[in-house]
């Protein structure tokens, strides 16, 4: 038995614990989470609140980023207890693959070392001593940016480690931080907090890493109501519960689901390039099994290469098929196993009645790629592993067509020549596209990536100005003045 | 074989009242020579899947059809301007419809009928009642042309409701005076009362009759007959509840709270001995056959575990008979359960998955 969260001020025998149980084979573990009283959720909010009053505010960025920074560590620590304990229990908990599991929290940890912190502050602020103090202004006065007091994160999803992303971001303009655990994978963010918690018990105590059931009302309101701004993950649907009990006053930042694409340029397509080009994007279909808002479900491929669209096709088919004797993909649900056959068996029934099209799979159906040689938009894919490819004259010419998912899109795996990916960027952004990068690193935006065109540290504070006029005035009250 | 005598020998298959393993394999070998002879794209979708009328041996091989097909391909063997009857259905998700075409009713009929009389019209003090007063909680066939439960009831009325029964869904929607009327009347005159209809209609007159603060004790014999499932509802929960609130609301013991497990890509429909216990155990007559398989390798999953139903319907005889639902169930002891749709999986990540998608798309 696990326990899930953290509770600082509380003790957990006076809270109610409900039990999640993954299994994975024939392994199963139960992880208890953390039912809290709604007089315990005014208690613990008001605990955290006044804890970051009294001691966030009174650090430094810089101090607060090294104590990340020594947290990160730790779990960058192949050694350390907690990232042995992350290794062992997070693919049980999300069916993924071991090794993808171990690789993915690498890569995604080094997101978080202290010079990697810097440029998400950097990213926001040009002068990051604005969260410490009032700093002069270009217009004239001064400015302090201040983070919310209690900051609630809702989170949600499966893809391991994903809710360090806003905690972080929270922590960095000194909020005191609520997170709703995700039923999918309820560990890692309470780990979190537990290893500040050895470093700096202080900081940790501005922290509560919480849970309750999704749709439950009345612990939705009473923390909803409670917080000053809200960060939301999750389909419209949930979003849309939860905006609707957001007090009108509280700022609230949701993010939606959200769907990702790949283009490959003829420039990118001759014998030498090609075999590369579809590693790297088989590489980004089967991280973490295409659950996360930055996987390609689409691939348009530009007609006029050495290599053609259905040969690129192919040439994805193979290191699909690769990649899962390296990184078998996760067991799926019958729900789940469910949507990928339908999705499936759709595209194969298409190929009966028109012959440009084509559906490549494994016979246990692992994975699946559907062709198509007249793309006609973005389709959505089966998850779990399957992907369209579809040709395009030119990959501008893909671009009118997504002009209705404006509010959907957001990734774009690119490989193209200088010249086209400025072009294309351009169009891109122009129809909502928010994130270009390369084939291989859909999976892994950089540090201090604007999340879905947002701003991770700008959105979540608000300045406070001393205006010239309050400044000049002063001066008249000065004891020093003549 | 023409398809007059495939049809006669099907009608003569239904009226022999058994089938075992080998005479099921011979039939079900017929309807499969003549889909593949007669039904291009069948022909196209098999040999694609190497199942030829030479690698055929069994039932079992047949391949079956995703349902999503009736959506993009037209399956019949007789071209679709010869078939007077087509069942499409209702097409919620993409705004296509799949359809079904039907040369004749016959075989339909006549599955519907042999089955309806044995599965739903048993009279608990021995025998079958010949028909029963009932009350129609769906549209009429006029109303709905191309609906096959629209047909369905229809002849469930003509054949088996006496001269009194009566639709309670009018133009004008649901019809809740004439229910209470009809309901009234039943418990008055003792005669056993027949409720049947699309499980969402009965869930909107229990709310109505509800509101009215109404409820019934219909007299001994009585029966309701629900189908179609509750879209978008934790499916167990609602099932048990649905029952439960069925039971109070009319008294009408749970086991003879009947639902019907129909599709418009089959002729036939499967049956539940009642729902005293949820899910139900269901079950089809002798010239239906389901498997519960692995929706991604198609291979049947060990007795007992979660799969996705296949059923060969040898009464679908024109389009497929054996197609492969998206419906997860499990093989029990005498029939299956079914336990929802297998894709209604939620969400674990934050990818779009196709429902949101299509919803988006759809959005002005």
């Amino acid at each position: 038995m696990e326990r899930a969260g953290h509770l600082p001020g509380l003790s957990a025998d006076a809270v109610g614990w409900r039990t999640l149980t993954f299994r994975r084979g024939a392994e199963t573990l139960d992880v208890a989470v953390p039912v809290l009283a709604e007089a315990q959720i005014a208690e613990l909010a008001t605990r955290v609140r006044t804890n970051a009053r009294t001691y966030l505010r009174s650090r430094t960025v810089a101090e607060i980023a090294a104590t990340i920074d020594r947290a990160v560590a730790r779990l960058l620590d192949r050694d350390d207890p907690w990232r042995q304990k992350a290794e062992r229990l997070l693919p049980l908990v999300t069916g993924y693959d071991a090794e993808m599991v171990r690789l993915g929290l690498t890569g995604y940890l080094k997101t978080f070392r202290g010079p990697e912190l810097r440029k998400f502050i950097a990213e926001d602020f040009a002068n990051p001593a604005v969260l410490d103090d009032f700093q002069p202004m270009p217009k004239g006065g001064f400015a302090r940016a201040f983070g919310p007091e209690l900051l609630l994160h809702v989170w949600a999803g499966n893809v391991p480690g994903l809710p360090l992303w806003s905690l972080i971001s929270g922590l960095l303009v000194k909020a005191g931080t609520v997170g709703k655990l995700p039923s999918a994978e309820p560990l890692f963010a309470g780990w979190f907090a537990q290893i500040l918690a050895e470093i700096d018990p202080e900081l940790a105590d501005c922290i509560a890493i919480v849970w309750w059931k999704g749709g439950d009302e009345v612990a939705e309101r009473a923390w909803l109501g409670r917080a000053d701004t809200v960060v939301a993950y999750g389909g419209n649907d949930a979003l849309e519960a939860i905006r609707a009990r957001v007090p009108i006053t509280t700022r609230f930042l949701p993010y939606g689901h959200k769907i990702s694409f790949g283009m490959v340029s003829r420039s990118a397509l001759d014998a030498g390039k090609a075999g590369a080009v579809a590693r790297q994007a088989a590489y980004d279909v089967a991280r973490y099994d295409q659950q996360g808002c930055y996987s390609p479900q689409t691939f348009f491929v530009e007609r006029g290469g050495r290599v053609s669209p259905r040969a690129f096709a192919g040439y994805l088919a193979h290191e699909l098929d690769a990649l899962g004797g390296k990184f078998p993909r996760r067991p799926l649900s019958m729900g789940e196993a469910g949507s990928v056959a339908s999705w499936r068996n759709a595209e194969e029934t298409k190929g009966f009645a028109d012959p440009s099209r084509a559906l490549l799979g494994d016979p246990a159906g692992s994975w699946a790629v559907a062709y198509t040689d007249a793309a006609d938009g973005l389709s959505p894919c089966g998850l779990n592993r399957t992907v369209t490819v579809g040709a395009v004259g030119r990959l501008a010419d893909a671009v009118p067509g997504l002009a209705p998912y404006r509010a959907f899109l957001q990734t774009v795996g690119i490989a193209a020549a200088p010249e086209e990916l400025f072009a294309l960027a351009g169009a891109l952004g122009a129809v909502g596209v928010t994130r270009l990068c390369a084939l291989g690193r859909m999976t892994a935006p950089e540090a201090g990536w604007h999340h879905d065109g947002r701003f991770n540290l700008l959105d979540l504070v608000t300045m406070t100005e001393i205006e010239g006029s309050a400044e000049r005035a002063a001066d008249i009250f000065a004891p020093y003045t003549d | 074989m023409t398809e007059a005598q495939l049809v006669e020998d099907l009608l003569a298959f239904i009226a022999a009242g058994e089938a075992d393993e080998e005479a099921f394999n011979r039939m079900a070998l017929a309807v499969f020579a003549h889909q593949f002879e007669t039904n291009a794209p069948y022909r196209r979708f098999a040999t694609q899947r190497a199942r030829t009328l030479r690698t055929v041996k069994s039932w079992r091989d047949v391949p079956a059809v995703p349902i999503s097909a009736f959506k993009d391909l037209t399956l019949s063997g007789r071209p679709p301007e010869e078939c007077p009857h087509v069942f499409m259905t209702s097409g919620t998700t993409k705004g296509v419809r799949g359809k079904s075409h039907h040369p004749t009713l016959a075989v339909y009929d006549r599955s519907m009928t042999v089955n309806f009389r044995r599965r739903f019209m048993a009279n608990p003090y021995g025998g079958n009642f010949e028909r029963l007063r009932m009350g129609i909680l769906f549209p009429t066939e006029q109303a709905m042309p191309n609906s096959s439960l629209a047909h369905y009831l229809a002849l469930a009325k003509s054949e088996f409701g006496t001269a009194d029964s009566r639709y309670l869904i009018t133009d004008a929607g649901l019809d809740v005076d004439g229910a209470i009327e009809a309901l009234s009347r039943a418990e008055t005159t003792g005669e056993p009362y027949a409720l049947l209809g699309a499980s969402f209609s009965v869930v909107h007159l229990m709310d109505a009759l509800a509101e009215r603060g109404r409820s019934f004790v219909l007299p001994a014999g009585s029966r309701i007959l629900d189908t179609g499932g509750f879209k978008g509802q934790s499916r167990e929960m609602a099932a048990e509840e649905f029952y439960s609130r069925l039971s109070a609301t009319f008294g009408v013991p749970r086991r003879l709270c009947i639902n019907m497990y129909g599709m418009t890509e089959l002729s036939t429909q499967f049956y539940d001995d009642g729902n005293e216990t949820c899910p139900s155990v269901k079950s089809g007559p002798h010239w239906i056959r389901s498997r519960v398989i692995n929706p991604l390798t198609g291979q049947e999953v060990p007795r007992g575990s979660v799969g996705v139903l296949v059923h060969h319907d040898l009464a679908h005889f024109n389009c497929a008979s054996a197609i492969l639902t998206e419906d997860a169930g499990v093989e029990v002891e005498g029939g299956f359960q079914l336990l929802g749709r297998a894709d209604g999986a939620d969400a674990k990540g934050c990818s779009m998955a196709v429902e949101d998608f299509l919803k988006a798309a759809r959005a002005p």
